[in-house]
């Protein structure tokens, strides 16, 4: 038999038991997307939550409390709470003091043993004391300080007890002080003052993100102020003003494999221009907003271009039939109609650069830098160098630094999309 | 009139006047190419002061092309080239010296789809005094803009919401809107690209009562698809076919008794 038209009833009986197949493939591929999505979120979930609880104890640190004797005599000598008269001073002695009372050292090898209970730092923590607050001299006050790292890993567990005392970092007798300590209840667990502003340090107990992230604003800054407007003005110029021929074709091709090419790349460019030929300093936020800048470049130019394509012609149109000159098609209509798509293409840049380690390396900001820098020439380093810098330390408490370290940048990525993401809906208006 | 031996050549392609009196715009001996292709073929026509005229023809003719030509819009467009003259009040629009910005200023345009910016209704209709600094201060300008709305025949319906968005209109009162940002600008011509042809038919009854009122004031050229629109508004009417321009003359006469079989084609429905 002929195959011929079906007729009208054996069509729809047809097309009737058909239907429950194609239902139950529609909600296959449903099941398969949720699936898909509960998956992606699971992971996110178990990412947050593997760097929350393990960045969290990272921002906490535990210190000891001792009871100073502000003797100005010895802790100022000089009588005018200058720098130097208080370096002179002997303040760790009297910190040290104040520990042998209670923990009683016997002899020089365990006095050695008990001075190296509090962190470095005591000094330069009395002396700020003072400096903020002069009439603390001539009493006794009780003042914590930091503990010393692996006193630190010892409380939180890390360095065991049952440990032969060979193989343990921390020997007997000091295991003796800090029970000691304990008894009197003079070790505290509390939210750490030099994660969020201390600044890059030999002494994980002191280390912190400060000067890093003082350094990522500057250098992002750096990077946004080059990279949008030289972004945007490429994209509308290659997009409205240039003619349409070979040149603006390579240019084309070569902005979109710039896009591609890795960011170490731009770091040895930068190296050799900024640094080499123009003969800036190494690791200074300038540079290396600039290097970064190159880097974001390609991708604010592309997105903008395609936000600037995205304009309706109809409004280019109405403005030059109504006599708008170029430039004012421009400024007029195009740029705020296709802004919220160019600050889209900036947000993923500045997000990329924020992330961006390799180049930075190129460029000496992976020096160890103790100042917090006050300006984009003054030395500094980045989030993500620091915690690279920090994940490569053997000390153990670095490694709670660094997970502290990898929330605050996070932190900061989501601070500042959510920024982004507000201005672009401010400007963004639906009509 | 540069060279009275082209008139006459063109004059044997189109049938009926070609020429007017008091006019305004004179195109002479016009060829559009966009690329190798030949859109618009040796055109000659006249179009006179405060005339409404309308432009006939089957898709593709070319009659949008042509009217593009008046107010440079093509310029736009990388691959046309335009060979001829066009002259309004004697002066050559695609002479070196003309500044298209002050051309444009005095040849507005309407478009096929309602375009008003994605501003408010104000902003909308006082960007072009704005631009070309038409007004001396706010005042005026809230007066320019209530006048070129009140021309439009909109200022009824939207005096009361002028800050809230031009695209939150209808369609009709958009094109409107649209009509009264070209007229704001105090242009002596306007051009329509089928104004209509994206509205509804009583939206489109008004914007050809419209059409008629303006024609007092303004010179008109208006392309449409519609030949009862075009009998409709117009004095004149210009028949395009593939590019040429095939006949012109008073509508009455285009619409019942016309010259060229072709247009008589068209007119009756067999081509179109």
């Amino acid at each position: 038999m002929n195959k011929k038209i079906i007729n009208p009833e054996d069509a729809t009986n047809i097309v009737k038991n058909s239907i429950l197949k194609r239902r139950s493939k529609d909600s296959r591929l449903k099941l398969f997307g949720r699936v898909a999505i509960g998956l992606a979120v699971c992971f996110l979930l178990f990412l947050f939550y593997s760097i929350f609880t393990k960045g969290y104890p990272g921002f906490f640190q535990y210190y000891v409390t001792l009871d100073i004797n502000f003797d100005r005599e010895r802790i100022d000598p000089k009588g005018d709470l200058s720098d130097n008269s208080l370096f002179d001073g002997d303040a760790s002695t009297i910190v040290n003091e104040s520990l042998f009372s209670v923990v009683e050292p016997k002899g020089r090898k365990e006095k050695k043993l008990a001075k190296k209970i509090v962190s470095s730092g005591k000094d330069v923590r009395i002396a700020k004391m003072v400096k903020d607050d002069p009439s603390l001299f001539g009493t006794v006050t009780q003042v914590k300080f930091a503990l010393d790292d692996d006193i630190d890993s010892f409380l939180r567990g890390y360095i065991k007890r049952e440990t032969p005392e060979s193989e343990r970092r921390i020997n007997d007798k000091v295991i003796g002080f800090i029970d000691k300590l304990n008894e009197e209840g003079r070790i505290s667990y509390e939210f750490s003052d030099y994660i969020l502003s201390g600044s890059a340090s030999g002494n994980p107990e002191m280390a912190g993100i400060k000067g890093a992230f003082i350094g990522s604003i500057l250098t992002l800054s750096v990077c946004l102020l080059i990279a949008f407007p030289l972004g945007v003005a490429t994209a509308v110029y290659l997009e409205e003003i240039a003619k349409k021929n070979r040149i603006t074709e390579i240019i084309e091709v070569n902005i979109n494999n710039l896009a591609a090419v890795p960011s170490v790349v731009f770091g040895i460019m930068g190296l050799a221009i900024f640094i080499s030929i123009f003969g800036m300093p190494r690791s200074i936020p300038l540079v290396g907003g600039m290097v970064l800048a190159l880097m974001t470049l390609p991708t604010i130019i592309i997105s903008s271009r395609a936000a600037i394509r995205a304009v309706p012609p109809s409004v280019r149109d109405a403005a030059y039939g109504i006599g708008a000159s170029k430039l004012q098609v421009i400024f007029h209509h195009v740029i705020p109609l296709a802004m919220p798509g160019m600050l889209t293409g900036t947000i993923i840049g500045m997000a990329q650069a924020l992330g961006e380690t390799a180049p930075l390396l190129m460029i000496g900001m992976v020096a160890f830098i103790v100042d917090i820098p006050n300006s984009v020439l003054d030395p500094g380093t980045v989030l993500p160098v620091q915690i690279f810098m920090w994940a490569d330390f053997a000390e153990r408490m670095f490694i709670q630094k660094t997970s502290a370290a990898i929330i605050v940048l996070l932190g900061f990525l989501i601070s500042m999309n959510a920024l982004a993401v507000y201005l672009r809906k401010k400007l963004e208006r639906r009509w | 009139m540069n060279s009275k031996k082209n008139d006459l050549k063109s004059l044997e392609l189109t049938v009926g006047d070609v020429f007017s009196k008091n006019a305004r715009l004179k195109a002479r001996n016009v060829n559009v190419f966009y690329g190798e292709n030949k859109a618009i073929d040796n055109v000659t026509i006249d179009i006179g002061s405060k005339e409404v005229i309308s432009f006939i023809g089957p898709s593709g003719c070319g009659k949008s092309t042509f009217l593009r030509c008046f107010n440079r819009m093509n310029d736009t467009i990388d691959s046309c080239v335009i060979q001829g003259e066009i002259t309004i009040d004697e002066e050559n629009i695609y002479d070196k010296k003309i500044d298209v910005v002050p051309l444009r200023a005095r040849i507005g345009m309407v478009f096929q789809k309602p375009n008003p910016f994605p501003k408010s209704i104000y902003d909308n209709v006082a960007y072009g005094p704005r631009i070309h600094g038409l007004s001396d201060n706010k005042e005026h300008l809230d007066n320019i803009v209530e006048e070129a709305l009140k021309r439009a025949g909109l200022w009824k319906e939207v005096s009361d919401r002028l800050s809230s968005p031009g695209t939150g209109l209808s369609g009709g009162q958009q094109q409107r809107l649209c009509i009264a940002r070209a007229i704001a600008v105090s242009p002596e011509v306007i051009l329509m690209d089928e104004p209509c042809s994206a509205l509804d038919p009583i939206a489109t009854a008004k914007i050809e009562e419209l059409i008629h009122e303006l024609g007092n004031e303004y010179s008109i050229v208006i392309v449409t698809h519609s030949m009862q629109q075009a009998a409709r508004v117009s004095k004149r009417t210009a028949y395009f076919h593939l590019g040429k321009l095939i006949e012109v003359g008073k509508t009455k006469e285009i619409f019942t008794s016309p010259k060229h079989n072709q247009t008589e084609a068209y007119i009756s429905g067999k081509i179109g």
